[in-house]
């Protein structure tokens, strides 16, 4: 950790990247996470679920209270480790009439802001940053969890549109506020 | 507000753990939680920490004792002890993060400074701020009784405990084979969240209740994941005495766990532990008060047949509310496969997230809702915890406590309560 109370100097721009993403691309990648979050706020789960490609990595790492100059994300863990297979398990729990921790439904709204697109990794992907807020209540006497979260995915394009090959999801608590993540985020 | 005599009569006559007959307020009545705090969490030996967590000396994590915020540190002299997180000047917190290291923790209200092994080592300005002199030894942190068992670090507030392997009795047969089978380590760091639920209901749950499993987490018959709906029901009930409880389900397709860990795990058990290792399906329980273990069930994933395990605590933060915190830890020495699939089964199905547990956050949130309402009923509302009253227990099973055939009993919760009584209203 740096004693010295002078401010670090200004890190140099980085060169900007050679062809800048065309707006209309930005803008179709926000709504796609727009119609992502209504999908979920909607419950219906199958059509979410197919908006993921069969490679899928969905995780959410846990964090730490740590002191400045430490990361406090613990990478090495996280409140959801998914892939397609457990995604799709996920999904048909919800879709039996047995799923109590979402049965009676919580209701949910997502809010999807602060989005930022960049190119990807590979020609066909981009690398999408976007805040989440999530409203979730359920039963009466008018309580209610807030969720806050940095996503960082990785959106592929194929003929169809848009499929999310990457989410990691990183909560804005230590510990949750929320009593089970019975939702996805 | 009660005094703790008549909280204590008002137990001892409605709490029957024999009769099968428990009040709903026990579970929230503040007067009980009360209590609690000066009989409960002062007595016991708690879990804190696993050892891997803090390898190196000068590591610490920040851990709770009841609602007593405490430090775990291992010292440069590579001692592990537990200190009350709290300065001996005024009572600032001294370690403010939930991990770290180093080889002194300064307080950041007026900068005394404590070694990582308690003693105190100085204050600013000392000369000409205490003219009259400081007396060091009075000012040592705080310091908890420890122990380790297995790599499971515990810790007392009790002024005379008794040794931790008595505390322990007969679970310890069992946590050999959960967690001393083989050299464990945590994975990344507990998983936490709220859950407003009285801390006794999952407690008792771990420890005792495996006919839930049926209708609570029912999905699993519905997706065909298991055949039958008494899925839970194959296997053993143990009373383990000393309030401490757990059941076993039972399979006999072989062993289940990577062969590369078997000469390890021969090395630290029995061939009796072996041999009812080899042949569990799940594995659930609870170290009393508050500290559960689980092995969920063992799934087929990826042509590897895997579990992931679990020990967690339900820590009090108030008559109806708890901080669980969920570590997930596997053997050390386990192949990268094993890791893997292991974690992904724990976080898919347990912790915060999983399909398993976000069901029984559900029960646990309405039970404790429901016990807040029977607080001032002139009666107090019973509670049944019969199932399997009067059972005979088997005879030659080759682990420690009452072992019943089958799970379905409720014995172990009943034990719980017993245990619990006689502590919060004990004459201490
Ligand atoms: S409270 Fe810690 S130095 Fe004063
Ligand atoms: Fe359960």
């Amino acid at each position: 950790m740096s004693t010295s109370t002078e401010l670090p100097p200004v890190e140099a721009a980085p060169a900007a990247a050679a062809v800048p993403v065309p707006l209309e691309t930005r803008v179709a990648a926000q709504d796609f996470l727009i119609e992502e979050a209504h999908l979920l706020d909607q419950r219906r789960f199958p059509e979410w679920y197919a908006l993921f490609t069969d490679d899928v990595v969905y995780v959410a790492p846990v964090r730490n209270t740590r002191r400045v100059g430490n990361s406090g994300v613990v990478e090495e863990i996280g409140h959801f480790d998914e892939n397609k297979a457990s995604l799709g398990l996920r999904v048909r729990k919800l879709g039996t009439d047995v799923g109590w921790a979402e049965d009676p439904p919580s209701i949910t709204r997502r809010f999807i802001t602060n989005v930022k697109v960049e190119w990807g990794d590979h020609p066909d992907e981009l690398r999408v940053r976007s805040y989440l807020l999530l409203f979730r209540s359920r039963g009466d006497r008018g309580q209610y969890d807030l969720l806050s979260a940095e996503r960082n995915d990785v959106l592929r394009s194929d003929a169809s549109g848009f499929r999310i090959a990457r989410r990691h999801v990183l909560l804005d608590q230590v510990s949750l506020g929320t009593k089970n993540l019975a939702i996805f985020l | 507000m009660e005094t703790p005599t008549s909280t204590s009569e008002r137990l001892l006559a409605t709490v029957l753990p024999e009769d099968g007959q428990i009040p709903a307020f026990v579970h929230t009545d503040p007067d009980v939680y009360r209590l609690e705090h000066q009989r409960l969490w002062n007595r016991v030996w708690l879990f804190v920490a696993h050892e891997s967590e803090i390898p190196s000396p000068g590591d610490f994590v920040v851990r709770d004792m009841g609602e007593r915020n405490v430090i775990v540190a291992r010292g440069d002299d590579g001692e592990i002890r537990v200190f009350l997180n709290s300065c001996r000047h005024r009572g600032m917190r001294l370690a403010v993060e939930d991990e770290g290291s180093g080889p002194s923790w300064r307080c950041s209200y007026h900068g005394f400074t404590f070694r990582n092994n308690g003693t105190f080592l100085g204050a600013p300005y000392q000369r000409a701020a205490y003219v009259e002199g400081l007396d060091r030894d009075s000012l040592r942190l705080l310091e908890a009784t420890s122990d380790s068992y297995r790599g499971m670090v515990f810790a007392t507030w009790n002024p005379h405990p008794e040794p931790l392997t008595d505390f322990l009795g007969g679970m310890a047969w069992y946590l050999d084979i959960l967690i001393g089978r083989a050299e464990f380590e945590v994975v990344g760091a507990p998983q936490r969240w709220v859950v407003p639920t009285a801390w006794k209901l999952p407690a008792e749950n771990f420890a005792s209740d495996a006919y839930h499993t049926a209708t609570t987490h029912a999905f699993l018959a519905k997706l065909g994941l298991v055949s039958g709906v008494d899925f839970g029901r194959l296997g053993y009930h143990v009373d383990v005495g000393q309030g401490h409880g757990l059941g076993i389900g039972i399979q006999d397709e072989g062993p289940w766990y990577p062969q590369e860990l078997r000469p390890e795990y021969e090395r630290n058990l029995t061939p009796d532990q072996l041999a009812l290792m080899d042949r569990i399906k799940n594995f659930h329980g609870n170290v009393f008060p508050n500290l559960s273990f689980l092995i969920p069930n063992v799934v087929e994933i990826a042509g590897h047949r895997v579990t992931g395990m679990t020990v967690r605590l339900w820590q009090p933060i108030g008559p109806d509310s708890i901080q669980a915190w969920s570590w997930h830890l596997v053997e050390k020495g386990a192949p990268q496969w094993w890791k893997e699939l292991g974690r992904k089964t724990y976080v898919q199905t347990f912790g915060s997230s999983g399909m398993f547990e976000q069901d029984d956050t559900e029960n646990w949130e309405a039970q404790t809702r429901n016990s807040s309402a029977t607080l001032n009923f002139e009666e107090p509302v019973m509670l049944h915890y019969q199932m399997g009253l009067g059972r005979q227990p088997l005879s030659g099973f080759p682990g420690p406590g009452t072992v019943y055939d089958g799970k379905f009993s409720e014995a172990a919760a009943r034990s719980f309560y017993r245990r619990w009584l006689d502590l919060v209203v004990g004459d201490k």
